[in-house]
């Protein structure tokens, strides 16, 4: 057991810190920017994917580097750790893209990967729906073949994140209402600059917005735009899905912010308060400082499988959803120390990081995955234990509306 | 980075789960309630076979007869412990194991079991006392051994064997052992912790294993959701536990700076886990989860007990937040929150 790089990891991340160092200040730092701009933010990927850093784990004819995913592990780190902003199109590189590498054909692969890992084009991912968060495999938006050969598509998308300046998306659709909900769907790539399609932004409870309602009004995609066969989009979803978790395999990275970030801040605030007041404010420090080590060491052991060469399984839901839970014990923790200004969005001397960072988090419980759906991924996964009975199973997808009075 | 068990002591593992399985279980730890003498109660394995298996002097150098083998190795046979129960306690002998460091003979005394020992912590409930003749203690900053009468009251975990101990004529082993004293009780933390890892991740596994057979209102209760989380949350507790006590034994082995953190973090994670775990598994078993004949009962003793071993959980909690606090005040760097500060910018965008 040990914590330190192999060899070959220790010189590949001399590597990475080199290019970051040389690049220290074209690269920018988190929080740099008072408004995100997303023209900086492509030319940032740009650079970094010239650098040979982004796309590592793809393979080279996708425009990736052939390597491994402990060598994506260290540049994740390496990044973070010089406070360099995240890519922009995070997930196209990390479900959009490897979808169209299995399921697309070689003039997809062509037009759109080197492009989507360069940041010319964002990418999007579109599934959940106002009626399908989620049960996905329930979603509404139609798919009809033309006579032409092509495909006319209708309907709505919800919290489509980056679709307002997104270029594709992948978007799942109905092809037939008239077999099993999981089979009559079917995948595509869409421009999301074609007419039909409408982008609203939509505002979080944070109050940014970087997330979307998306409404296709007979939006022509033509069929070489398919991935994977009519009526197999479950399947290809899946690896959409599986791609994910690969990309977001942990490894140790915390969710929201550091516990030593928040270590800091409490220490500069606990002497002001009252003897007893301080030791509750210790024992909130404590749990939840426990519980993020100990989500920080879960992650390590599954680097170390990543690094052994397995892959991530649905294990891995474990990270989240103990790591959303730790970061907002944290955050919580870190707003109640601000005393007067805790019940303010911004403090008397202006800051509001850690309210900011409050009213994001409870986005994280739902977003990539409810705490309830990854609890029911380990229970039946990881565990054995049986699954929720279905009340849409052995049915069709339209009989299944028609059920439920829709 | 390698952050996982190795071939040997996954092998290790197997043949302490052997050893260790083939003579404990918590049949043998409910007879032990049911003794009439607490002070009589029959621990399985017991500390005569305990240490014929060698299992309970590994961390003991080779020079003295032990196994010289590491605390990680240790901890991976005391999660072997916790699952079916097993006492004495292997805290004790890590403990005195560090004491005696430098005691060849006592060492010597320890591996053949003439020794037969218990740590006492202040006036409080001393570990294995039941089961010991001899004691080592702190006086001001002296590590002291000798003799001691054992008052063993009613247990709520027999396995434990606790009793109140008033130490007769004792003799200075060292002087100035303070720092000694407090290694050697970060080491019984991470040994603790990897008892009740193991004996939490039972609970989990006997919790599971009941909610798939039992059926109610047509169907397996571990298909119902209010079972299956709960079983969940109780199992992601037992993973991170794990990763914090193999975390902690590393550091006890290979970066002892480290070592106060994770100990302290490991045992307060231990006690809370160890709890959820058998709070869960007499649920989950309904009726038949509250009877003394059914384990559960055993399992969640072991952890009202041990959350008061080598310090409450609060205590420990206390100290984590105590040292997270100083680290951050001693860096201070530059840029205070800037990380934080950042990455809220970001997530907030």
């Amino acid at each position: 057991m040990d914590f330190d790089d192999t060899p070959d990891e220790a010189a590949w991340r001399a590597k990475v810190r080199a290019f970051i160092e040389e690049h220290r200040e074209e690269l920018g730092r988190r929080g740099d920017e008072q408004r995100f701009d997303d023209q900086v933010a492509r030319a940032r990927q740009a650079l970094l994917y010239d650098g040979g850093l982004v796309g590592v784990t793809w393979p080279v004819e996708a425009g990736g580097q052939g390597g491994t995913p402990m060598q994506q592990a260290i540049v994740d780190q390496e990044l973070a750790r010089a406070e360099v902003p995240g890519l922009i199109n995070l997930i196209g590189i990390g479900m959009c893209g490897p979808t169209v590498i299995h399921h697309g054909s070689p003039e997809q692969h062509r037009r759109y990967l080197q492009r989507l890992l360069r940041a010319d084009d964002v990418w999007c991912q579109l599934f959940s729906e106002p009626a399908s968060g989620s049960d996905l495999a329930a979603l509404r938006t139609k798919a009809v073949r033309t006579e032409d050969g092509s495909w006319r598509i209708s309907g709505q998308k919800v919290w489509t994140t980056l679709a307002h300046l997104a270029d594709h998306g992948i978007v799942l659709t109905r092809t037939d209402p008239d077999v099993a909900k999981h089979r009559g769907l079917t995948m595509f790539v869409i421009d999301m600059k074609a007419p039909g399609v409408t982008v609203r932004p939509l505002r979080q409870m944070s109050g940014g917005a970087d997330f979307n309602e998306v409404f296709f009004d007979d939006v022509v995609v033509p069929d070489e735009e398919r991935l994977g066969d009519v009526g197999d989009g479950w399947r290809v979803a899946l690896t959409t899905l599986m791609s994910e978790r690969l990309s977001l395999g942990g490894g140790g990275t915390e969710i929201g912010v550091g516990s030593a970030a928040i270590a800091e801040h409490v220490a500069r605030h606990v002497g002001d308060l009252p003897a007893d007041r301080q030791a509750l404010v210790r024992q909130d420090l404590g749990r939840a400082y426990v519980d993020s080590l100990g989500t920080r060491y879960t992650g390590y052991r599954q680097l170390s499988a990543i690094s052994r060469g397995d892959l991530p399984g649905p294990e891995a839901s474990a990270g989240k959803l103990a790591g959303t839970k730790s970061a907002r014990d944290l955050a919580d923790l870190a707003v109640r120390v601000l005393g007067d200004d805790a019940a303010y969005a911004v403090g008397a001397d202006g800051s509001s990081t850690w309210q900011d960072l409050q009213a994001v988090l409870p986005g994280m419980a739902i977003a990539g995955g409810t705490d309830q759906v990854l609890r029911n991924v380990i229970g039946e996964r990881v565990l054995g234990l049986p699954p929720e009975p279905r009340a849409d199973k052995g049915v069709t997808f339209r009989e299944s509306l028609a059920a439920a009075g829709a | 980075m390698n952050f996982d068990l190795d071939d040997e002591q996954r092998d290790l593992a197997a043949a302490a789960r052997d050893f260790l399985a083939g003579s404990a279980s918590p049949a043998v730890a409910r007879t032990a309630l049911d003794a009439d003498d607490p002070a009589a109660a029959e621990l399985a394995p017991g500390r005569d076979a305990l240490v014929a298996s060698g299992f309970a002097t590994i961390t003991v150098p080779e020079s003295a007869g032990g196994g010289g083998g590491s605390l990680l190795d240790l901890a991976v046979v005391a999660e072997q412990a916790g699952r079916v129960l097993a006492g004495p306690s292997l805290i004790t002998f890590a403990r005195a194991a560090v004491l005696l460091a430098d005691d060849e003979e006592r060492l010597a005394r320890l591996v053949d079991g003439s020794l037969r020992v218990a740590v006492v912590d202040g006036t409080g409930p001393v570990l294995d006392a039941a089961s010991a003749d001899t004691f080592l203690a702190l006086r001001g900053d002296d590590l002291v051994c000798g003799p001691g009468a054992v008052d063993v009251r009613a247990p709520i975990d027999p396995t434990r064997g606790l009793g109140q101990v008033v130490l007769g004529d004792v003799e200075v082993l060292a002087t100035d052992a303070r720092l000694r004293w407090e290694h050697a009780e970060r080491v019984g933390r991470v040994v603790l912790a990897a008892e009740d890892l193991g004996a939490a991740g039972r609970a989990v596994e006997i919790g599971v294993a009941y909610a798939r057979e039992r059926h109610a209102f047509g169907r397996a209760i571990g298909s119902y959701q209010a079972v299956k989380h709960a079983l969940v949350d109780a199992y992601v507790q037992v993973e991170q536990l794990r990763s914090l006590v193999w975390w902690a034994a590393w550091a006890a082995d290979q970066a002892v700076d480290e070592l106060p953190m994770a100990a302290a973090a490991a045992k307060a994670a231990a006690a809370t886990t160890l709890t959820t775990a058998a709070e869960t598994l007499i649920q989950v078993h309904g009726g038949i989860g509250f009877t003394w004949e059914h384990d559960a009962h055993l399992y969640w003793r072991r952890a009202k007990v041990d959350r008061f071993l080598l310090g409450d959980d609060v205590a420990a909690y206390d100290e984590v937040a105590r040292l997270a606090i100083a680290a951050a005040l001693a860096t201070g760097g530059p840029s205070p929150e800037a990380g934080a500060r950042a990455e809220a910018a970001v997530a907030a965008r």
